[in-house]
């Protein structure tokens, strides 16, 4: 006997069961009670003997007027041991058993352990993939921050550069202040005899010897610096007006520097000429430090843009 | 009442002792154990049906565990173990659905 023909015996009283069922209903339909009589016939507690008798399972070795909660409940309470107990105890130990290690190994972080080969190859397969695809994608990172690192490097060189640039650019235009060896120019003109052009040709003649920054008292000589007689006396540079005694700072060699003024029939003889008194200084630290504001051109552009 | 103190106590054992399953066995426990839980379900059936039988339940659980593993195995030697595995796990699931439904009629009567 298996466990399957006792299913069909099952299934052959629930046969038994619905055929009975239906009579009965085709009988309450006849006496015209119907709910309370169906509830009767389905409680087994109140039906009669011979009723229950084709309600619940005839055959096996038990009390066949107990209903299946009563077994269960007799099965479970008091707990006898028998042969029969003991057998299916240790086979639910066995389920049991399987059962715990079955689920601590799939809620292991090992869900590989009770996989499949195929399953592992494919497994295998898939992660020599990613593998690759994550190293491709490693080297592509790494050359672009290599990349960029140079970029970086270059944008830094040309900043440097740029600054450089201009501060040297600035020291030209005025808008930086600057220092190094030069000389230093006095003109003292008590007569008020020196004009805007002599000291025009001064200025001259030292950015014919390589003066690199001059500035006259307070004022920064620069490429659009103009001189003109003030009126009432002295002179003005760049609409600032400014009086003798006329001190030139000048930035350059001043080897270069002081024989260019004192060539014979230059500017310190013109201007000794005109009764000025002229002395020339040469200094290892001349600073210029007369600014003037960065202009923007308003018309003229770059042309290298 | 001992039944049930074995199924309690396997678990507890398979929980904290951790027996070392061999490799060999380890793909096929978990069909094992849904082809034994049908056993039991059917053994509990027949408990409330009063036809129990406790050589029949042996035979039927050790039969259900060796033929659902059987047919696993075969299937991973044919190359459709997965398929045959997840064919397996229906029909029990199946055969388990309906005799909880006969138990359940048993016990709560509905």
């Amino acid at each position: 006997m298996s466990e399957d023909e006792n299913e069909n015996k099952h299934e052959i009283e629930n046969k038994h069961e619905i055929e009975n069922k239906s009579k009965s209903e085709s009988k309450s339909e006849d006496t015209g009670e119907g709910e309370p009589h169906r509830l009767r016939r389905e409680l087994p507690a109140e039906v009669a003997p011979e009723a229950a008798d084709d309600a619940d399972a005839p055959a096996g070795t038990k009390d066949p007027s107990l209903t299946g909660r009563q077994r269960l409940a007799k099965g479970l309470w008091p707990p006898r041991i028998s042969r029969a107990q003991l057998i299916v105890a240790v086979l639910l130990f066995v389920l049991g058993l399987g059962l715990a290690i079955q689920v601590r190994s799939n809620s292991d972080s090992s869900a590989l352990r009770g996989a499949r080969q195929e399953d592992l190859v494919r497994i295998l397969d898939e992660l020599d993939d990613r593998t690759q695809r994550l190293g491709d994608e490693k080297q592509r990172l790494e050359g672009q921050r290599t990349e960029l690192e140079n970029s970086s490097d270059q944008a830094e060189e040309a900043r440097k550069q740029t600054v450089e640039r201009e501060r040297q650019l600035g020291i030209l235009a005025g808008t930086v202040a600057a220092q190094g060896p030069g000389i230093t120019l006095t003109v003292s003109d008590r007569k008020g005899a020196v004009q805007a052009d002599m000291l025009l040709d001064a200025i001259q003649e030292l950015r014919a010897a390589g003066a690199e920054a001059i500035q006259v008292n307070d004022v920064r000589v620069v490429a659009d610096t103009y001189l003109t007689d003030a009126s009432g006396g002295g002179v003005s540079v760049d609409r600032h007006k400014i009086s003798q005694p006329y001190v030139f700072k000048v930035i350059g060699k001043p080897q270069d520097l002081e024989p260019a003024l004192n060539i014979p029939g230059g500017v310190v003889q013109t201007l000794e000429k005109e009764q000025a008194t002229v002395t020339v200084a040469r200094a290892q630290k001349i600073v210029v430090d007369a600014l003037r504001p960065a202009k923007r051109p308003d018309y003229a552009r770059s042309s290298s843009q | 009442m001992i039944a049930v103190l074995g199924l309690v106590v396997g678990v507890v054992v398979g929980l904290f002792v951790r027996p070392e399953v061999p490799a060999v066995v380890e793909p096929y426990l978990p069909i094992a154990v849904v082809a034994a839980l049908d056993a039991v379900f059917g053994g509990l059936r027949a408990m409330l049906d009063g036809i129990f039988d406790d050589k029949v339940f042996v035979v039927s659980f050790l039969s259900n565990v060796v033929v659902a593993a059987l047919i696993v195995f075969l299937g991973d030697k044919l190359g459709v173990g997965a398929q045959l595995s997840t064919g397996v796990v229906v029909v029990l699931g199946i055969r388990i659905f309906s005799n909880a439904a006969a138990i359940r009629r048993h016990v709560f009567r509905a």
